[in-house]
C-alpha cells in the first residue's frame, strides 16, 4: 500500500539534519563561517547546463549554484529514500495512490538575478526536460526517458506544484533527488545556461575562466539563513593526472574531485600525507562491456554467453582496479546499493565462478558456434582514449585471448566515441556507465529497455521490458526487489551489457575541511552548503 | 633593403593564406567533428537536432563557403565563436596568449645566457674535458623528452620540498615573487633543450671562425688572444646563433604544448592540443595562424637583422 | 667500404659507440620475441607495481606487465617510427628539393619560400594537426612526423642542388648534350648524399622524441603496440611516486635512443665534412 500523508519531511530533513551534524563533525563543534575552498577539478564540463550533460564534471562544478525540489541529506553517506530532504519543496505528498504527487514550496525564495521564485519555475524546469508538447527544446536532453510517466504539471498557486502520472512511480522523488536535477529559472532560455549560471543555490557563479578554473562565491541571499559557510569554491582545472595529484598532496588543492580517488593513488597519498582524510565509497559507476547486438556473430546468443564467461570478474578487480571495485550485476552492489544480488545469486552468472571452468566452457561454446584455433574469432574491441577505459580494454583484450580470441584494440578519441556507439559502428565496447540514483527506474529505462537512446548494445527483449515496467509501478519493497533481482539476472545472462565491476571512489580531503560526505553516487553531493574549513 | 622586406612579406603573406587553407581543409576531412563532440557526454543523438546543430555551425554548406566566411570575418577582426565554450574565440585566446609568450621569452632568455657563454668556453676549451662534459650536457638537452623532464622535476619538487608551482595563474601584478616562481621551473624544462641547440651552434660557428683567416691574422699583428676571441670572432661567430635564436622561438611553441600540460599553465599552447581533441574549428584556426604569423614575423625578423649585421649579404 | 669504416672508428670512437649501441637497439627490436622475457601485454592481477628483481628485470606496471618486456617491444614502434619518418621524408624531401632547385621554372622557384615557412613550423603542432586528421594510428602517427621532415630535407638539398647547377663541370657535361637526368643522377646526387645522410640520422632522434611526445597526449600510436611515449602519459605520472621505475625506465629508454642517435648522427657529420652547416 502506499504510504500515505507522510510527517512533514521539511521537518524530517531538518532533524536528520541536526542529528548527523552533530555526529559528523563532533558534537559540539560550532562551524565556523569563512575562508574559499579550493576543489580539484579534472578537465572543463562540456558545458554549464546540468539537465544537457551526463558527467560528474558538470555536476561537481555546478550543483552548488542550484537547488533542487528535494535532496538526499549532504550528511549522510547512503543515499535511500529515507534521507531524502526537501530544498525548495518544503513538504509533499503522494495522492491517488501514487499517481499524483504534490510539493509544497518555499516561500521568499529568489533567484540569483533577484527574479523572485514560484511554482511556475518548476513546472518550466520539468516540462522542458520531459519534453512536453509546446515546452522549448534542450538541445541535448539525455534523462527525458525519466520523465516518461509524467502526464501534466500543473500550479494551483505560486507555492504548490501538481505532478500527475499516467500511471504510479515511487521511484519518482530518488529521481527529482538527484544531483542532475536542478530547477532551472522559467525567465532565462535554457541555452543561457550553457556558459553562466542563475540558480537559488547557496553559491553564486563568479567567473568561468575555460581550461582554468570555475569560481563561485557565497550566495548572501541563500533561502536557508546562516549557510553556507564557506565564502567561495574554486574549481581548478588540472588536466594532468600526476599533477593533479601532486596538487592535492601540496596542498594547492584541499579536495579531491569524485571518480577521481584510485586505490593505489590513496595508498600513496596515505604514506606522504598521514594526515589526509580518505574515504573509500563507492562511485556508484560500473564497467561494463558493450556487445553489439546488431552485429554478426555478436547475434549469436552462445557467442555472447562466451565472451561474458571468459572475463573472470575477480581477476579483473584486482588487476586493473587494484582491488579497489565490487562485483555486481546491473545495480549497484550491497552494501552501497540496495537492490544490489546476494552473493549467492551472483555466483551462478558469467564471470564469476571458477576462472579455469568457465574459460573451458567458453572455448566450448565458442567451438560450438563454429570459431577454433584454426579458425578464431576475431573482433575488435573499442574504447575512449582515457585511462580506466583503456585500462579495462586491455585486460579483457588479455583475457579474451585466452580463450583464443583474436582480439585488437581501436582506440576511440572522445569526440568520437558516443556518435560511433549509437551509430552502433563498433563489435565490442569497454565502457563506464554511470547511475545517478540507486534506482531500477535511473538505470533500466536509460541502459536497458528496447530503443533507449543510450542503449548502446541495442539490446531489446520484451519480456524484460515488461518486468521493467512492471517494477516501476510496484510499490511493495519486497516484491519489487525480487522483480528487480530476476531482471539483473536476465540482463547478465542475455549478455546485455556484462558488468565487470562497480569501482570505488577514495575521495581525499585534507583534515581541516569538514562536513564533505562523499556518498555512494558521486553526482548527488556537490551542493556544499554544510561544507567549512576549520582553520 | 626595404624593397627586399616588402617582397618577402608579400611572401609571407601568401603563405600564411595557402597554409590556412590547408589548415581549414584537414580540419573538416577529419572523421568525427563538433557535433559529435558536443553529444559526447550526454550520449545522445536525436537525428533531428544534430540537423539543426549542423546547420547553424554551417557544417552543412560547401567548405569553400565555410572558408570564405571564415576568411572574411578573420580580415574585418572577429575570429568565430568558439563551438565548444560557446564564447567568443578571442575572448578564449586571449588571456592565454600572454602566457605563452612570456614563457617562450623565459626560455629563449634562460637559452641564450646558458647556451652562448658554455658554447664560448667550449670552442675556445675544444677537446679538453670540460669541451666533452659540456657537449654531452647539451646533447642530453636535445635527447630528454621535455615532457618527461617536467615529470621528473614535479616529482622531485613533491618528493623533496613537499611542494609544487602554483596550479592557478598568478599574474605578475597580483604577485610577482609568486608569479616568477610559477614559471621559473617550466621555463627552465622548456628552455633545456633550447640552449642545448644554442650551445651547439655557438661553438661550431666559433670553432670555424676561429679557424679563419683574419683571425689568425689578427694574432699575427699581435693582439691579445682574448681581444680576437671577444672583438672578431664573435661578433661574426654570432651571426647564425642569431637565426637560430628567431627560428627558435617559433620552434618553441611546440615544446611548450607538453611543459604548459605538464605545469598547467593556461597557455596558448596547451590550449591548441585541447582544441584539436575537441575539433573546436574556429580556435584552432586562429592558433595555428597565429603560430605561423609568429613564424614568419621571427623568420623577417631574422632576416633583417641578418642583413644588418653581415655586410656580405647582397639583397639585389 | 671496410676502409671507411676504419676510419670512422679511429677518427670518433664515441659516434661508432653510438652508431653500435643503435644497431644494438634495432636488432632487439627485430628480435623482440627473443630478447623480451614476457608476453609484453600480458596483465596479471597478482603482480602489479613489483620493483626490479629477477623474474622482472625493470619491475612491473600498474597491470602487472612485465616493463622490461614492454620497452624491449616499445623499441619496435620507436625505431618504426623514426626510421621510417626518416627515410619517407629524406627521400621525398630530396626529390622535392632537387627539382626546386634544378628546375628553371616558376612553380619550382614558388616551392622555396613555402618550404621556408613550413621549416620554421613546430615539428610537434603539424604532427599533431595531421594526427587528428586522420585518426591517431601507427600509419598516421609516421605520416604525421615525416611530412613535416621534408621541407628540412628539400632546403639543404636543394641549396647544394643550386650550387652544383652553376658549376662549369656541369654546364659542359650539358654542353656536350648529356640530358638533364643524366646530369642529376652521376652530378648532383652524390654530392647531395652526405648532407642527406647526415640529416635523415639526426631526424631519427627528433622522430623518437615527437613520437613519444604525441603518445604522451594521447594522439599517439594506439593499444597494443607497446610505445615508449605512451607508457608516460596518464597512468604512469598517477603511480610516479609509488613506483618510480613505472616513469623511470621508459623515458631513458627514449632518452638513451635519441642520444646515440644524435651522437652518430654528429659523428657522420663530422666526418664527412665537418663544415657542413646543417
Amino acid at each position: 500500500m502506499v504510504k500515505r500523508g507522510q510527517m512533514s519531511a521539511w521537518l524530517g530533513g531538518l532533524l536528520a539534519l541536526v542529528l548527523a551534524a552533530s555526529s559528523a563533525s563532533g558534537a559540539g563543534v560550532t562551524p565556523k563561517s569563512g575562508g574559499v575552498l579550493n576543489a580539484m577539478h579534472r578537465e572543463d564540463p562540456p558545458s554549464l547546463s546540468i539537465h544537457e550533460e551526463a558527467t560528474v564534471s558538470v555536476n561537481w562544478a555546478m550543483m552548488p549554484c542550484y537547488s533542487n525540489l528535494v535532496i538526499f541529506n549532504p550528511l549522510r553517506g547512503q543515499e535511500s529514500p529515507a534521507t531524502i530532504m526537501g530544498e525548495l519543496a518544503e513538504k509533499w505528498t503522494w495522492r491517488d495512490d501514487g499517481k499524483t504527487l504534490v510539493f509544497t514550496l518555499r516561500k521568499g525564495v529568489r533567484w540569483h538575478d533577484g527574479q523572485p521564485f514560484s511554482s511556475k519555475d518548476v513546472k518550466y524546469t520539468f516540462d522542458l526536460v520531459r519534453g512536453a508538447p509546446g515546452a522549448p527544446a534542450l538541445r541535448l536532453n539525455p534523462r527525458k526517458v525519466w520523465y516518461a510517466q509524467i502526464q501534466a504539471i500543473d500550479t494551483p498557486d505560486p507555492d504548490t506544484v501538481v505532478f500527475r502520472l499516467k500511471r504510479p512511480q515511487p521511484s519518482l522523488l530518488m529521481l527529482l533527488a538527484s544531483g542532475y536535477s536542478p530547477v532551472y529559472p522559467a525567465h532565462v532560455p535554457a541555452a543561457e545556461l550553457r556558459t553562466r549560471c542563475v540558480g537559488t543555490g547557496p553559491f553564486k557563479l563568479k567567473e568561468y575562466r575555460p581550461g582554468e578554473l570555475i569560481e563561485l562565491v557565497r550566495n548572501p541571499d541563500y533561502f536557508i539563513k546562516g549557510r553556507p559557510y564557506l565564502d567561495g569554491i574554486r574549481f581548478i582545472i588540472i588536466k594532468e593526472r600526476g599533477t593533479r595529484i601532486a596538487a592535492l598532496q601540496t596542498g594547492r588543492v584541499d579536495v579531491t574531485m569524485p571518480q577521481e580517488g584510485t586505490k593505489p593513488a590513496a595508498e600513496q597519498l596515505r604514506k606522504a600525507v598521514p594526515s589526509m582524510v580518505i574515504d573509500e565509497v563507492s562511485q556508484s559507476i560500473n564497467d561494463n562491456l558493450l556487445m553489439n547486438f546488431k552485429k554478426a556473430p555478436f547475434t549469436d546468443a552462445r557467442v555472447r554467453r562466451a565472451l561474458s564467461l571468459a572475463i573472470d570478474r575477480r581477476a579483473y578487480i584486482q588487476a586493473v582496479r587494484q582491488g579497489g571495485a565490487a562485483v555486481g550485476a546491473s545495480m549497484l552492489p550491497r552494501p552501497w546499493g540496495v537492490w544490489g544480488l546476494a552473493p549467492g545469486e551472483l555466483a551462478g552468472l558469467p564471470g564469476s565462478g571458477d576462472p579455469a571452468k568457465q574459460k573451458a566452457e567458453s572455448r566450448q561454446l565458442l567451438a560450438e558456434a563454429g570459431f577454433g584455433p584454426g579458425h578464431p574469432l576475431r573482433l575488435a574491441v573499442s574504447t575512449r582514449a582515457i585511462a580506466q577505459y583503456i585500462d579495462m580494454a586491455t585486460f579483457a583484450l588479455d583475457q579474451l585471448k585466452q580463450v583464443g580470441v583474436d582480439a585488437t584494440l581501436e582506440q576511440v578519441e572522445s569526440a568520437v566515441w558516443f556518435a560511433k556507439l549509437t551509430r552502433g559502428d563498433y563489435e565490442l565496447g569497454a565502457n563506464l556507465t554511470g547511475v545517478s540514483v540507486d534506482d531500477p527506474d535511473a538505470n533500466f529505462y536509460e541502459n536497458y529497455v528496447c530503443g533507449s537512446p543510450r542503449n548502446y548494445s541495442q539490446y531489446c527483449n520484451p519480456e524484460v521490458d515488461r518486468m521493467i515496467d512492471e517494477q516501476s509501478q510496484t510499490p511493495d519493497q519486497v516484491s519489487r526487489r525480487r522483480l528487480v533481482a530476476e531482471i539483473q539476472k536476465r540482463l547478465e545472462v542475455d549478455g546485455a551489457r556484462p558488468i565487470l565491476g562497480w569501482s570505488n571512489d577514495y575521495y581525499a580531503m585534507w583534515p581541516y575541511v569538514k562536513n564533505l560526505i562523499p556518498h555512494q553516487s558521486v553526482y548527488n553531493y556537490a551542493r556544499f552548503q554544510e561544507v567549512w574549513l576549520d582553520r | 633593403m626595404l624593397r627586399f622586406l616588402g617582397r618577402r612579406l608579400v611572401l609571407a603573406a601568401l603563405t600564411i593564406a595557402a597554409m590556412s587553407v590547408v589548415i581549414f581543409v584537414l580540419l573538416r576531412v577529419v572523421p568525427g567533428n563538433i557535433v559529435d563532440l558536443i553529444f559526447q557526454s550526454a550520449g545522445l543523438v536525436d537525428p533531428s537536432e544534430k540537423q539543426r546543430l549542423v546547420h547553424e555551425l554551417l557544417l552543412d554548406r560547401p567548405i569553400a563557403f565555410q572558408y570564405a566566411q571564415w576568411a572574411s570575418a578573420f580580415v574585418h577582426g572577429d575570429l568565430g565563436k568558439s563551438y565548444r565554450y560557446g564564447l567568443p574565440a578571442w575572448q578564449i585566446i586571449r588571456p592565454r596568449i600572454p602566457i605563452t609568450v612570456e614563457l617562450a621569452i623565459l626560455a629563449l632568455t634562460i637559452s641564450i645566457a646558458v647556451g652562448v657563454p658554455t658554447g664560448v668556453v667550449g670552442a675556445t676549451r675544444q677537446n679538453t674535458w670540460l669541451d666533452y662534459g659540456l657537449r654531452i650536457f647539451s646533447l642530453a638537452g636535445l635527447s630528454l623528452p621535455a615532457f618527461w623532464l617536467g615529470m621528473i622535476i614535479i616529482l622531485v619538487l613533491v618528493r623533496t620540498l613537499g611542494w609544487i608551482p602554483s596550479m592557478l595563474y598568478i599574474a605578475p601584478t597580483v604577485d610577482l615573487r609568486a608569479h616568477l616562481l610559477q614559471f621559473a621551473f617550466p621555463a627552465l624544462s622548456a628552455g633545456y633543450r633550447s640552449a642545448a641547440l644554442i650551445n651547439r651552434i655557438t661553438r661550431s660557428s666559433m670553432l670555424e671562425v676561429l679557424r679563419e683567416d683574419y683571425v689568425r691574422t689578427g694574432r699575427a699583428k699581435g693582439l691579445t688572444s682574448s681581444a680576437v676571441v671577444y672583438r672578431h670572432a664573435l661578433k661574426n661567430a654570432l651571426l647564425p646563433v642569431i637565426t637560430v635564436i628567431g627560428t627558435e622561438f617559433a620552434f618553441l611553441i611546440g615544446g611548450l604544448i607538453v611543459t604548459e600540460t605538464v605545469f598547467n599553465l593556461p597557455g596558448v599552447a596547451r590550449f591548441l592540443v585541447e582544441a584539436i581533441l575537441w575539433r573546436d574549428y574556429p580556435v584552432v584556426q586562429n592558433l595555428v595562424m597565429f603560430i605561423a604569423i609568429v613564424v614568419v614575423l621571427s623568420n623577417l625578423a631574422v632576416d633583417a637583422l641578418y642583413a644588418r649585421l653581415d655586410p656580405r649579404v647582397r639583397y639585389a | 667500404m671496410r676502409a671507411i669504416a676504419g676510419r670512422f672508428l679511429r677518427r670518433h670512437p664515441l659516434g661508432a659507440v653510438a652508431g653500435v649501441i643503435m644497431g644494438l637497439v634495432v636488432l632487439a627490436a627485430i628480435a623482440a620475441t627473443m630478447v623480451a622475457t614476457q608476453d609484453p601485454t600480458r596483465t596479471d592481477a597478482a603482480q602489479t607495481f613489483l620493483p626490479p628483481g629477477p623474474r622482472h628485470w625493470l619491475g612491473t606496471d600498474h597491470l602487472g606487465r612485465d616493463i622490461y618486456s614492454r620497452i624491449v617491444y616499445g623499441a619496435r614502434v620507436s625505431l618504426a617510427v623514426g626510421l621510417t619518418t626518416s627515410a619517407l621524408g629524406g627521400i621525398m624531401g630530396g626529390v622535392v628539393g632537387l627539382v626546386s632547385g634544378y628546375g628553371r621554372g616558376v612553380a619550382a622557384a614558388s616551392i622555396q619560400p613555402v618550404l621556408d615557412i613550413m621549416q620554421g613550423f613546430p615539428l610537434l603542432v603539424l604532427a599533431l594537426v595531421l594526427t587528428a586528421a586522420l585518426g591517431p594510428s601507427l600509419p598516421t602517427v609516421i605520416v604525421a612526423i615525416a611530412v613535416p621532415f621534408i621541407p628540412r630535407v628539400a632546403r639543404v638539398v636543394r641549396a647544394t642542388t643550386l650550387a652544383i647547377r652553376e658549376t662549369t663541370y656541369v654546364e659542359a657535361a650539358l654542353a656536350l648534350g648529356a640530358s638533364g637526368l643524366r646530369v642529376v643522377v652521376r652530378h648532383i646526387v652524390p654530392n647531395t648524399l652526405a648532407s642527406l645522410i647526415v640529416l635523415t640520422t639526426a631526424q631519427v632522434g627528433s622522430a623518437i622524441l615527437v613520437e613519444a611526445a604525441l603518445s604522451f597526449l594521447g594522439l599517439g600510436v594506439p593499444e597494443p603496440y607497446p610505445s615508449w611515449g605512451r607508457m608516460l602519459s596518464v597512468s604512469a605520472a598517477e603511480f610516479a611516486q609509488r613506483a618510480p621505475w613505472v616513469v623511470f625506465f621508459p623515458g631513458a629508454a627514449i632518452s638513451v635512443v635519441v642520444f646515440a642517435s644524435n651522437l652518430f648522427g654528429d659523428s657522420l657529420r663530422d666526418f664527412f665534412d665537418p663544415r657542413l652547416r646543417i
